[in-house]
């Protein structure tokens, strides 16, 4: 009695299960979810970009090991930045200007370049030369600072 | 023959022999740096012709469109001379006699000294001359009555260049000179009132109705809603890259500031700045951001 019970459960939670797992598979993200996310994964990128100037500029000589990770870090989350950004995910609490959406094409050179900058940085810093990893920084800042020019609200 | 004699004319005329002449353009291009001339007067975003006549400044009292600055004779200041330039640049008054609006910030460049001034006009006066007319302003009915700028200015605007404070180090001076004359910072971050006049109780305190919109951050050392917790180098660094001490960058008007401007001046002089505005009264005033309307919100207005 009892198990037959518990069998009845377990199958709806079964059947419950299966019939929502396309479901979630398939639907698509709340944009303000959207927005959430890529705000968090470009802040993500902000801290490590703030922790390697920390480091280059001398400031925290005792974490100048972790050069790496941040690089790497940074490496990792600018890898498709238009990904971030699909359609529909344009209004809500963004500072996204239009242009991101309306020059798609200008969006993604942009990007690509920053990730091609941070894939150049993450190994000037395994290469070990202080020399080129400062430059390689300088070049990755200025992508970043060019494309929040054309594609970012000024903001506080 | 003409252009030989146009020659001799010249060599006549010129106060300076070349050298010299160049010399003081050097000059002047580091006081366009720092003054951001460009920002404005060329419209980068349509490819126009550098000082060539700018984009849209949209502000609370309409839409300015920067005039054109080369030294074309016809469009440009080509036919201005020094005294013309000066009063300009110092007192806000065209040539023929009409008072600018303040869109255009010599409320700030007033405080240039003369030779920086003269400076700047011979480095202006080694651009391409651009045969492009002006683009008149889009103003509401009250802002185009020219002459009640008369009385604007009699409320607002102080004439006159920059006194340097004996109390204070050569470093604040000059970065005073910097901040307030030539790179005119107050003029976004300074909230203003109705009237268009800074609000002077709270210098450089940030205004989320700055120009295009924009959010332009309090500037004042409050550690709170400010750069309070921003050293001088710090300071001098985001001037220089763009980057904030948590990684973040410029983005819009101020990154073009940094680009074409401030990242190219000598770092004692970003170090100045740094040192003037950390000495600044610390303002508590936080800017909030203007945020636009959630999609719930659209749907349940728009069908």
């Amino acid at each position: 009695m009892r198990s037959s019970k518990n069998k009845k459960a377990w199958s709806c939670f079964a059947v419950a299960a299966l019939l929502s797992l396309p479901v979630v598979a398939g639907a698509e993200s709340e944009p303000e979810d959207i927005i959430k996310y890529r705000q968090n994964v470009m802040k993500a990128n902000g801290a490590n970009m703030g922790a390697i100037a920390a480091i280059l500029q001398g400031k925290v000589p005792e974490y100048k090991d972790r050069l790496g990770d941040h690089a790497r870090g940074v490496q990792a989350g600018t890898k498709n930045i238009p990904a971030l950004f699909p359609d529909g995910s344009d209004f809500g609490d963004t500072e996204a200007l239009e242009s991101v959406w309306k020059d798609r094409a200008g969006f993604k050179k942009r990007s690509d370049d920053t990730s091609k900058k941070a894939d150049a940085l993450a190994k000037a810093v395994a290469g070990g030369d202080a020399k080129a990893i400062q430059a390689r920084f300088r070049e990755l800042s200025d992508s970043c600072k060019a494309c929040h020019k054309d594609f970012r609200k000024e903001q506080q | 023959m003409l252009a030989g004699a146009a020659l001799l004319t010249a060599a006549l005329v010129l106060p300076a022999p070349p050298a010299a002449a160049s010399e003081l353009a050097k000059r002047g291009e580091y006081v366009y740096r720092a003054s951001g001339c460009g920002n404005c007067h060329t419209d980068r975003e349509a490819g126009g012709a550098e000082l060539a006549g700018g984009a849209a400044l949209e502000t609370p009292f309409g839409v300015f469109y920067a005039p054109n600055i080369t030294p074309d004779r016809e469009h440009g200041i080509g036919a201005w001379s020094d005294e013309d330039f000066l009063r300009a640049m110092r007192e806000g008054v065209s040539p023929q006699g009409s008072h600018y609006y303040p869109a255009f910030p010599y409320t700030s460049y007033t405080r240039l000294t003369d030779e920086d001034l003269r400076a700047l006009k011979a480095y202006l006066f080694t651009v391409s001359p651009a045969a492009r007319p002006d683009r008149p302003h889009e103003l509401p009915w009250y802002a185009r009555l020219r002459p009640l700028l008369y009385f604007w200015k009699w409320l607002y605007f102080e004439p006159g260049p920059y006194r340097p404070d004996p109390q204070q180090s050569p470093a604040w001076n000059r970065g005073a000179y910097l901040a307030t004359a030539a790179a005119h910072c107050g003029e976004c971050h300074t909230p203003r009132d109705r009237f268009g006049g800074f609000d002077r109780e709270r210098r450089f305190a940030g205004t989320k109705d700055g120009p295009e919109g924009a959010v332009v951050p309090n500037i004042t050392p409050d550690r709170k809603t400010g750069i309070g917790r921003w050293s001088e180098r710090d300071i001098a660094y985001y001037l220089e890259t763009g980057m904030t001490p948590d990684g973040d960058f410029a983005g819009d008007v101020m990154a073009d500031v940094i680009d074409n401007g401030l990242s190219h001046l000598a770092k004692d002089d970003l170090r100045a700045i740094a040192h003037y505005l950390k000495s600044l009264p610390a303002i508590e005033h936080a800017v909030s951001k203007r945020k636009k309307d959630k999609p719930g919100k659209r749907d349940e207005f728009e069908y």
